[in-house]
């Protein structure tokens, strides 16, 4: 039972944006993918969600492959994602956003309870809350939707440290309620600490895959694996 | 000149109308629907048809039409949701303009001949009184016209605002990508508000005032009129595109009145519509100066 990538490709415009990745998200466990900029990572997290269809390979979840299934398909079944650039509704309130995922009162009570800080926010739009707030509503709305696995994509974006930091042990705390999470970042050892497994992608190809704890404390295999070497 | 302006209320709830649907529609799918009276005036000209051929009842007639409406509204919508759910705005706008030429020329091979005047359900009067020596009259399409555009006013920010299928409808206007990857069946919500749209502007047409003329060209074309009070409230305010409507209405009736400008009433539509633009224009040119 996991998530798995088998040898996938994607294409986009110009030509293959990821080349023949294989990876694998087990339930419970953060797997951190890391890489600079341009490296492919939503492309990536996107072959997942749907949003974009591999040229070939397939995507796997718990032994059904999802490879060809819609959008809302994939949601149903399990699989919630966080994409770049923090997507509340804006119009929605913070209820309202947690609403639309969450399938009962207790689901929508646990997210809640993930961030107590949002519930004097509970009426009011989105749109008005901080970048952080909205990052947790994201996070939060993601979460009511009891997924299965959970991908993350770059949530540190436009945050201060601390902010993120305050995320952090959030999402230990969801994978360590079962969920598998896929975590995309840039700040590469804030996201590396927590996690169990750990990716480097460069040029949409992978250039580590083992212990986050060795790539942290290695300057130079961190140095070697983002230039691709 | 008084009762002329007064008899402009009835054509300018009319427009109104025409004007919140277009409003709603746009936040909605994202599109702003110029196919909306033609959709209508195929509904309604079938029904017509049927009156005259199968002698069937009026208020069945009137029924059938809904459901053509609703129907031909419903697979415009799924077309567009279907085969251009990213596109731009003016791209799915675009989609039904063809929709529209595509339904008058439809209609002019079925129903060629046949101008004769469309009827409103209800022709009587609920009240007369006198203002001066001018006599007034309230007429039942008013009242009807009136109460169904409170009713979609307010029933839609309800459903907006109070059930959770109006925060689906919400969220898809906010962000539809995001809403499909959350689960939201934005086809479905988008194709449903189209019928809903078919049908409310088919029970519209059905007490569609009669000094506005309709034959097939004309009826398709009030959608301009429409736009026009949309425009009002900046395709966003609803309640402003009925105030839109109703000052259209009254604007034609009173231009209408005066013997030197009666030719031109048509004209009080495009003016309007080029007051707006250019006063938009003057915002924004605010705004960047700002
Ligand atoms: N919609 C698109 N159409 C064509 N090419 C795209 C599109 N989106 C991304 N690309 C290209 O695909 C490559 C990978 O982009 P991607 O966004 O997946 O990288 P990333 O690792 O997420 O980068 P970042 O850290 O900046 O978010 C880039 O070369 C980019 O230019
Ligand atoms: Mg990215």
């Amino acid at each position: 039972m996991s998530l798995v990538l088998n040898d996938v490709t994607v294409s986009r415009g110009v030509g293959p944006v990821i080349s023949n990745v294989t990876l694998e998200v087990k339930p419970g466990q953060i797997t951190t993918l890391v890489g600079p900029n341009g490296a492919g990572k939503t492309s990536l997290i996107e072959s997942i969600a749907g949003v974009i269809i591999p040229s070939s390979g397939s995507v796997v979840m718990n032994d059904v492959d999802i490879t060809k299934f819609s959008k809302r398909k994939r949601s149903r079944a399990g699989l919630a994602i966080v994409e770049q650039g923090r997507m509340i509704f804006p119009s929605l309130t913070v209820r309202e956003n947690l609403q639309l995922t969450a399938r009962t009162k207790s689901d929508f009570d646990e997210a809640m309870a993930l961030f107590p800080e949002l519930e004097k926010r509970m009426n009011n739009n989105t749109v008005l809350l901080s970048g952080g707030e909205q990052q947790m509503v994201v996070l939060a709305r993601a979460f009511a939707s009891k997924p299965k696995y959970l991908l993350l994509d770059e949530m540190s974006l436009g945050l201060a440290p601390v902010v993120f930091m305050r995320l952090l042990p959030v999402i230990e705390g969801i994978a360590k309620s079962g969920v598998g999470v896929l975590l995309v970042e840039q700040f590469a050892h804030l996201a590396l600490g927590i996690a169990e497994d750990a990716m480097v992608v460069t040029s949409g190809r992978v250039s580590y895959h083992g212990s986050p704890k060795k790539l942290t404390s290695d300057a130079e295999l961190m140095r070697k694996s983002y230039m691709g070497e | 000149m008084l009762l002329n302006t007064f008899a402009g209320l009835t054509p300018g709830v009319f427009y109104g109308i025409i004007g919140i649907l277009l409003t709603l529609m746009a936040q909605l799918t994202r599109t702003v629907n110029f196919s909306q009276m033609g959709v209508g005036m195929f509904g309604g000209y079938v029904g017509m048809t049927m009156i005259q051929k199968l002698k069937i009842d009026m208020w069945l007639a009137a029924l059938v039409g809904l459901v053509i409406a609703a129907v031909l509204s419903g697979i415009i919508g799924w077309i567009i949701a279907t085969w251009l759910p990213n596109a731009q705005i003016a791209t799915r706008s675009a989609v039904t303009v063809a929709a529209l030429l595509l339904i008058v020329a439809t209609s002019s091979v079925l129903f060629g001949a046949n101008h004769s005047n469309f009827k409103p359900l209800l022709q009587n009067n609920v009240a007369e009184f006198n203002v001066g020596d001018v006599k007034l009259f309230v007429s039942q399409n008013f009242v009807v016209l009136l109460v169904l555009a409170l009713v979609i006013l307010i029933g839609s920010s309800l459903l907006l605002k109070r059930t959770m299928f109006g925060v689906r409808l919400r969220a898809i206007s906010d962000r539809q990508a995001a809403a499909e990857l959350i689960g939201v069946n934005v086809k479905v919500l988008n194709v449903g508000v189209w019928v809903v749209s078919g049908a409310l502007i088919s029970i519209t047409i059905s007490f569609m005032p009669a000094s506005i003329s309709n034959d097939y060209i004309s009826f398709s074309l009030l959608v301009i009129a429409g736009s026009a009070a949309a425009l009002v409230g900046a395709f966003k305010n609803p309640w402003l595109a009925l105030l839109g409507g109703v000052l259209i209405g009254v604007l034609q009736g009173f231009v209408s009145a005066l013997p030197a400008l009666a030719a031109y009433k048509e004209w009080v539509t495009f003016i309007l519509i080029l007051v707006f633009l250019l006063w938009n224009q003057r915002k924004e040119v605010w705004d960047v100066a700002r």
